[in-house]
């Protein structure tokens, strides 16, 4: 088995720093970007092999049209869609990511989403694949996909009423402050039969049940 | 009673076309179908009336048709997983793949775990390829923290992703096999894992849900006896490949089963948002670490397979030629590695400055993305997964109209999902 | 269904000669007590010598029908030379030989425990990994995992119990016919495990179905699920499992309303 005893070999410092420039070809990807869509899109910015853009909820499937279509941007493939909630009354956020052989860099597209209403156009004519996407987004944050063909809860049953990803729907910070907490025998001392156990076998478990109970 | 001959009420019929529009309408909830056969009452329609568009596509039956439930529990190995079939005799003419019998709500929890913890979070996912799991929130969460793991870490990670891939990949081949009857293939494929496993419980201390990354390499170094048992298995993996193939590859019926069933195009991949092997078996040269390399992929010598006919036969063997990958690479892999520590110094709790990061590893079943959304606090703002089987599953209602039914489970275990990834 | 063979007179009284009951030890633990206690008394009570009486009655020209109990009584089975494991119940040659139908019965039970496949998750990874060829279950007769759950005895619940699946996993054990054995396999079906503040995880299967044993572990391995299964031989030999058998309730709904087929 491993020796988990072994001290681990320093390392020295907190490891290299990453090399953040970014890879040869995205400011190429950056430049197009900028041509194409300089009055959709919000805001621009790029990391080592990642490029992003921001653009408004209802235009989404306008970019990403483009997006796919023209020959120099060619992102054909959508590797994921996801969806961000910043809190009650701040926004919803979308964030498609697709790739492109001609580019090196992911392209991180994100589309901001009203909160209070949240409606944002589907691209399931574009990628059949975003059909499960923007159901699980549905289902979790509660953001409506117009024109989705099949927008019903996937994980959650159908008959459940809360939309478990928001930042306003909480999870208890101790099991045992759950509502429902205590409700297994195990988790009641009072409840254990005390006859099963054996004082040889088990030491000590009789007297703290005992003076717990 | 003998003579008896029903003649059929007209107002009746009417009636019952009109209620047949309606509910297709959705206007009025459907009716209980009663069966004469099974002498009590059954169902064909949910029991509520049908929300969508394609639901109600779906649940309308037509002349001659049947839903059978092919329930959360069934005998098919890939987990809980229902599926609504909509059946005209044998003949599949509709499927509705119903998910979240294991939804566990894992993105959440990791809004409110370390990120570190997340990494005990994250493995049960796709339990059959724990190591994939970590590798992504791992390179995540390094570029937020905005350091890269030492040669040695990346040099070990990439080492047990292949294992892990390899025997991934032989529980695929004994799943197949198994879905269609075969016994063996599955005995052999779990004699395989067993030995991979028993070299990566030597290493990580665990067999199954590793909990080996850490934010800045990996938990413990390689020891004698993980490269003792990783040289007894190089030895003899290749035999082991061949005969573990050798049962099914040629077998009539297996080739009977597989050949020309679940034809899936470059095309409609593409567009359904499949990947990984199941991609490349349908021509698409689309691998992650040779689009977007990542760890030490760059330094290593591969291509990326494809198969031409993409039908469940050629995602079987794009498996199997992805195993002989693996192999290449782990051996290439242990050549190079070099010496040196095998995790950066980072403290127990970090802290990332605000930012947003996009990582994406190739898994057994496809692309594997995490993006992570650090506000600067303890626990990550927003963690999302991104699950190759739960894109991959939406190819089956494409797929299976045309096919019998029995070759439903054939397909889908050609497309080898894992229900821990797809719920999450 | 009731149990035991047809019943048989013997010449008990004079096939063996009266014996002292066993004194009580000081060092007995309390469990033994507790069982011993805790069983119902076997009909036969009465003509088994009671303590203190020092011979048995004369013997009649007309021998006297004895009347073999239902259940193997502590008193009886110390007659027979069986020891008390320190463990709870007793061990000894009966083990080999049994001559009672219901102790045939209890080993052929768990000697035969045919679980229904309820993977859910991981562990039902690990519970195929048994079931294979490196750690096999078929030598404790557990090869064949039945699909049906008419054809099962034991449940192994093998991954996280979700909300969701919560509904159709009580109904496969509802569907299993007496006896049954359910086995909550894994921290997951123990008590919620990693999941445990989870908004959609069972917190422990027990909270739904009753549970023989719990075998701790994520995934445990699986040598300590043959422990675990070995244990709930066990308890099917001596009864001790939380379902009681051959408990008669009635007619049993044969489907439900609402069933999606």
């Amino acid at each position: 088995m491993a020796n988990l005893r072994r001290p681990r070999p320093a390392a020295g410092g907190l490891g290299r720093r990453r090399s953040l420039t970014a890879r040869a070809g995205a400011g190429a990807l950056v430049r197009l970007l900028l041509d194409r869509f300089g009055d959709l899109a919000t805001d621009l910015w790029t990391d080592e092999d990642t490029v992003e853009v921001r653009i408004d909820g209802t235009r989404n499937v306008e970019l990403l049209t483009v997006l796919r279509d023209d020959a120099e941007l060619d992102f054909f493939y959508l590797a994921d869609a996801a969806a961000v909630d910043y809190g009650p009354g701040v926004r919803f956020e979308v964030v498609y990511h697709l790739y492109s052989d001609k580019h090196p860099a992911w392209l991180r597209v994100r589309a901001n989403v009203d909160r209070d209403d949240p409606h944002i156009p589907s691209i399931t004519s574009l990628w059949e694949g975003a059909m499960f996407h923007e159901r699980e987004m549905y289902d979790m944050m509660g953001i409506i996909f117009d024109g989705n063909r099949d927008l019903r809860r996937i994980y959650m049953s159908p008959d459940y009423r809360s939309f478990p990803q928001r930042r306003d729907f909480l999870l208890p910070d101790d099991a045992a402050d759950s509502s429902a907490a205590g409700v297994n025998p195990l988790e009641r001392p009072e409840t254990w039969d005390l006859t099963r156990v054996s004082e040889e076998l088990a030491p000590g478990v009789i007297d703290r049940a005992e003076g717990q109970s | 009673m003998t003579g008896d001959v029903t003649i059929p009420d007209p107002l009746e019929l009417e009636r019952a076309e009109e209620a047949r529009l309606r509910v297709a309408a959705g206007l009025q909830p459907a009716e209980r179908v009663r069966s004469e056969y099974a002498g009590f009452e059954s169902v064909g329609l949910p029991d509520r009336p049908p929300q969508t568009d394609r639901e109600r596509e779906v649940y309308t039956l037509a002349e001659g048709e049947m839903l059978v439930n092919m329930g959360p529990q069934h005998p098919s190995t890939h987990g809980v997983m229902r599926l609504v079939v909509k059946v005209r005799g044998e003949v599949v003419t509709d499927i509705d793949p119903v998910l979240g019998y294991l939804h566990r709500g894992i993105e959440k929890l990791c809004e409110n775990a370390t990120y570190t913890t997340v990494m005990t979070y994250v493995d049960p996912m796709d339990y059959l390829a724990s190591m994939h799991n970590e590798h992504a929130p791992a390179i995540a969460f390094e570029k937020l923290y905005g350091i890269e793991a030492p040669r040695r870490a990346e040099y070990i990670r990439a080492l047990v992703v292949e294992l892990n891939r390899v025997f991934s990949h032989s529980l695929m081949m004994g799943f197949l096999a198994l879905d269609m009857g075969g016994i063996t293939p599955i005995l052999y494929g779990f004699i395989n894992r067993d030995e991979i496993v028993d070299m990566l419980s030597a290493i990580s201390g665990q067999r199954m849900l590793f909990n080996f990354f850490r934010v800045g390499g990996v938990n413990f170094d390689a020891n004698d006896e993980f490269f003792s048992r990783l040289g007894t298995w190089r030895s003899h993996v290749a035999k082991n490949v061949e005969m573990s193939e050798r049962v099914i590859t040629d077998n009539e019926i297996f080739r009977a089963r597989t050949i020309g069933m679940g034809v899936l195009s470059g095309k409609d991949a593409i567009s359904l948002g499949v990947s990984g092997p199941n991609l490349r078996a349908s021509g698409v040269p689309f691998d992650v670490r040779k689009a977007h390399p990542y760890s030490i992929y760059p330094e290593l010598e591969f291509k990326a397979i494809t198969q031409p006919a993409g039908d469940s036969h050629a995602r079987y063997l794009q498996r199997i030629a992805e195993i002989k990958q693996s192999i290449h690479l782990i051996d290439q892999i242990v050549d190079k590695m070099p010496h040196g520590p095998v995790q950066a110094q980072v403290p127990g709790i970090i802290r990332p400055k605000p930012g947003r990061a996009y990582a994406a590893v190739e898994s057994p079943r496809g692309l594997y993305s995490v993006y992570a959304i650090s506000d600067g606090g303890p626990n990550p703002y927003r963690f999302r997964m991104r699950d190759p089987s739960f894109v991959s599953l939406q190819a089956i209602p494409k797929l299976m109209p045309g096919h019998l039914i029995a070759d439903t489970m054939a397909v889908m275990a050609s497309f080898d999902p894992v229900m821990g990834g797809v719920d999450k | 269904m009731e149990e035991g063979g047809p019943e048989v007179a013997v010449e008990k009284a004079t096939r063996r000669p009266p014996r002292a009951p066993a004194k009580a030890a000081t060092k007995k633990p309390a469990r033994a007590t507790a069982k011993a206690t805790a069983r119902p008394k076997s009909r036969a009570a009465s003509s088994v010598l009671a303590p203190g009486q020092e011979s048995a009655p004369p013997v009649a020209t007309a021998a006297p029908p004895i009347i073999v109990p239902d259940q193997a009584s502590d008193e009886l089975l110390r007659e027979f030379g069986m020891e008390e494991h320190p463990q709870g119940g007793f061990h000894g040659l009966l083990e080999v030989i049994p001559t009672r139908a219901d102790i045939v019965l209890d080993l052929i039970r768990a000697n035969s425990l045919w679980p229904l496949l309820s993977g859910l998750s991981c562990c039902a990874i690990e519970m195929m990994s048994t079931a294979t060829s490196k750690n096999d279950i078929d030598r404790f007769g557990m090869f064949p995992f039945r699909a049906s759950p008419r054809q099962a005895d034991v449940l192994i619940v093998a991954g996280t119990l979700t909300t969701k699946m919560a509904g159709p996993l009580v109904r496969l054990w509802e569907q299993m016919p007496e006896p049954k054995w359910c086995v909550a396999m894994g921290t997951c079906t123990t008590s919620g495990g990693r999941f445990k503040r989870s908004y959609s995880v069972v917190q422990g299967v027990d909270r739904v179905m009753p549970v023989d044993v719990y075998v701790p572990g994520c995934p445990p391995r699986p040598e300590g699920l043959i422990h675990g299964m070995m244990r709930l031989q066990e308890l099917v030999k001596q009864r001790r499992g939380e379902w009681p058998t051959f408990v008669d309730r009635g007619p049993q709904r044969v489907a439900w309303e609402g069933d999606v087929r």
